[in-house]
């Protein structure tokens, strides 16, 4: 148990609700790829490897159904992206939702930024629950009438109707990435947003298509030595002239774009110096980062490698200053974990609303949560057995060496085709979306 | 880089002998060129994976490097197979942390024969690993995906006799005697083994059993023969959209 949000209150981890097929058999197209929370917590959207979004809408919680308390309903499905091919380098592209971002709400309509891993697309989520009925030209069912046949003016009138959700295609910024993207991050001057490749960083108008601006470039002339690549990039919560990206050497880089037009040389530098008697030839890849977050306070940041998370003060370039170990028990089966292309999953990772907590997925089908204040740690499980309403969750732990206790899992029996990437914690509550393949479990505090 | 005689704390867990260490490196050698050339074979390979995999190639690679250039062959090992018990006591009581470097032991014998190494063995060892390389390259640059690549025969770098895919540790003498049977140039043994020898096999069986009762066990290569040849023909990273390898002259990794 960790203390919770408030402070000093332990979480007590209770499962909500699960989305997704109970089949065995897992569509391709059905894995999630991507799990974000909008700025309030109301919205919960998913993106999966078919290219689909699916949106969830938090009830409001009602005297009329006491039991709903605070579920996640579907809210709007759409076909986000779809398959494309090249024809120039003759290869397809695919529809994989690699990334969503909320943009804050401004009226009553939801917008959202979706990407594969060439095209970004704006989303316009809308209601629809009026309908104008009583037109001069047309009739109720849409024909033109005759013109000649019409004889006298009316007012449209508004009439209610079913609740409609509608998503439409806003804008489309494409053709300004020849590499993957893996990142896209709206500024907090809510007008600009960045979308990184894996040697490009981009900026955008959300209001210009046709243009963007090359931020970052790493290629190097001769691609042949090439060495490092871009993995993740995010904009400073608050400062809409900062932003991050890391690199699969475990480096982090601080850029202030009025510093320069081409943000190649960096503000910071972050980098935590090798521990000599833990090399080995996979040193390099399991520090490559996965995934960069900023704290909502903006004074911190966190990054995710294959084995740990660590906490950076953007004051301190030197080292960490904090570093949680999340599965260390693989570190000695990292040959295995090679060979079977495991070590290049790519792990992200969260913070909760008040920065006290962060959470990162693993096998198995776990995830790990440690709290900063208390530096406990606890594992919890997404499994379909521990499924039943309100039930709490039960701590797992992995045994290591030695006599396995009752109810601990040994490494050898981890399902590596159970991995949690993707993870999202509500900005406000303590409600969390984990996503396990095909399956998107919600949790929430009891205390809730 | 890893300083000579420091190659176990790659694995810092593992204090096992040599062999083990080899056997780790030939996996991650074997693992890494099968994912390169998986790779190689996909349209659009991913480009962080590529850089992970051509890194960790690279990696292996300056640690044969390092090694090839501090270890030198002992001649005394083929031409005197009864001065192997001597010559391992001698080299097993080299403290770790030592440079493998036999020059540097102070054996008196030792250094006439040194310098008495012949430099055609060098050429021709240089020449047999330049070949294996280019069919690598070869391989590579066609694209089609094969497994595994043809080989030229090999002049004279066997040195494992009977089954060329054991990666057992044989005895001193039987070494010897494969050393000598493949320094003369016996073919038989080779046309089999090199149906699939890859670099790997190259580098695990060139070599290092000879000083298997060494503390500090050794390097990949017994022979001191320019590392120059062998690094500069590992595959470079090369654009994932267009497989270009230049088995002419390719830019090598440093």
């Amino acid at each position: 148990a960790m203390a919770g949000v408030g402070g000093g209150n332990d979480f007590q981890w209770c499962f909500s609700q699960v989305k997704g097929a109970i089949d065995e058999d897992v569509a391709e197209a059905d894995i999630i790829s991507t799990v974000e929370f909008n700025y309030s917590g109301e919205l919960l959207a998913t993106g999966d490897k078919g290219g689909r979004v699916v949106i969830f809408q938090r009830e409001q919680e009602s005297k009329n159904r006491p039991l709903s308390r605070g579920e996640y309903n579907v809210y709007s499905t759409f076909q986000s992206h779809e398959p494309e091919f090249d024809y120039l380098k003759s290869l397809e592209i695919e529809e994989k939702i690699n990334k969503i971002r909320w943009l804050p709400q401004q009226n009553a309509a939801h917008f959202l930024l979706s990407t594969n891993d060439k095209t970004i697309k704006l989303w316009k989520i809308s209601e629809r629950d009026k309908r104008a009925e009583g037109y001069n030209l047309k009739d109720e069912d849409g024909r033109l009438r005759d013109p000649f046949r019409i004889t006298t003016l009316r007012v449209p009138v508004l009439m209610p109707m079913d609740l409609m959700v509608e998503a439409s295609p806003r804008r489309i910024f494409a053709n300004a990435h020849t590499y993957h993207i893996n990142s896209i991050s709206v500024n907090s001057d809510h007008e600009t947003y960045l979308s990184a490749d894996d040697l490009r960083i981009n900026l955008w108008h959300l209001e210009i298509t046709d243009r963007s601006f090359n931020i970052v470039d790493i290629k190097p002339a001769n691609m042949e030595e090439l060495t490092e690549v871009i993995t993740a990039a995010e904009c400073h919560p608050h400062q809409c002239n900062v932003f991050v990206y890391s690199s699969s050497k475990g480096t982090i880089r601080l850029c202030d774009m009025r510093a320069a037009a081409l943000c190649d040389r960096h503000s910071k530098f972050f980098e935590e110096p090798e521990d000599p008697s833990s090399r080995s030839f996979f040193s390099e890849i399991i520090s490559s980062i996965s995934d960069v977050k900023f704290s909502h306070s903006g004074r911190y940041m966190m990054t995710r490698d294959y084995l740990s998370v660590k906490v950076w003060d953007l004051n301190m370039e030197n080292r960490p200053v904090e570093t949680y170990q999340v599965h260390e028990y693989l570190r000695s089966k990292l040959c295995s974990l090679y060979e079977n292309d495991c070590i290049f999953d790519k792990f992200e990772c969260c913070w909760n609303g008040s920065d006290s907590a962060i959470m990162t997925g693993s096998y198995n089908n776990f995830f790990r949560m440690f709290d900063r204040n208390t530096r406990r740690d606890i594992t919890l499980e997404a499994s379909r057995e521990n499924s039943k309403p309100r039930a709490m969750l039960k701590p797992r732990k992995v045994c290591t060496g030695g006599k396995r206790k009752k109810d601990e899992i040994s490494v050898d029996s981890l399902d590596f085709n159970k991995k949690i990437l993707h993870t999202a914690w509500h900005p406000k509550e303590n409600v969390i979306a984990v996503a396990a393949t095909n399956n998107l479990y919600i949790f929430q505090d009891k205390i809730n | 880089m890893v300083a000579r005689g420091m190659k176990r704390k790659l694995y810092g867990s593992d204090n096992g002998g040599g062999s083990v260490w080899e056997s780790q490196l030939q996996s991650v050698l074997d693992i890494s060129l099968d994912k390169f050339q998986r790779d190689q074979a996909l349209v659009e390979p991913s480009l962080l994976r590529s850089v992970l995999i051509t890194n960790t190639l690279r990696q292996v690679q300056s640690v044969v490097k390092t090694h090839l250039s501090g270890v030198s062959f002992h001649p005394k090992l083929h031409t005197q197979p009864k001065k192997q018990p001597e010559l391992l006591s001698t080299l097993g009581s080299i403290p770790a942390g030592h440079s493998a470097s036999l020059c540097s032991l102070g054996v008196e014998d030792m250094e006439d024969d040194l310098m008495a190494w012949p430099s055609e063995e060098d050429l021709s060892l240089a020449t047999a690993i330049t070949g294996i390389l280019n069919d690598l390259d070869a391989a590579l640059d066609d694209d089609c995906g094969l497994s595994v690549p043809q080989r030229l025969p090999l002049a004279s770098m066997e040195n494992l006799p009977g089954d060329g895919r054991s990666k057992q540790n044989s005895t001193i003498s039987h070494k010897t005697d494969g050393c000598r049977a493949s320094i003369l140039g016996n073919s038989s043994h080779m046309s089999n083994y090199l149906q699939e020898a890859v670099i790997d096999d190259l580098l695990l069986d060139i070599d290092t059993n000879v000083f298997e009762a060494e503390a500090n066990s050794v390097s990949p290569c017994a022979f001191s023969f320019p590392a120059d040849q062998l690094v500069k023909y590992l595959p470079p990273f090369s654009n994932s959209s267009a497989v270009s390898l230049t088995p002419a002259s390719p830019p090598m990794v440093r």
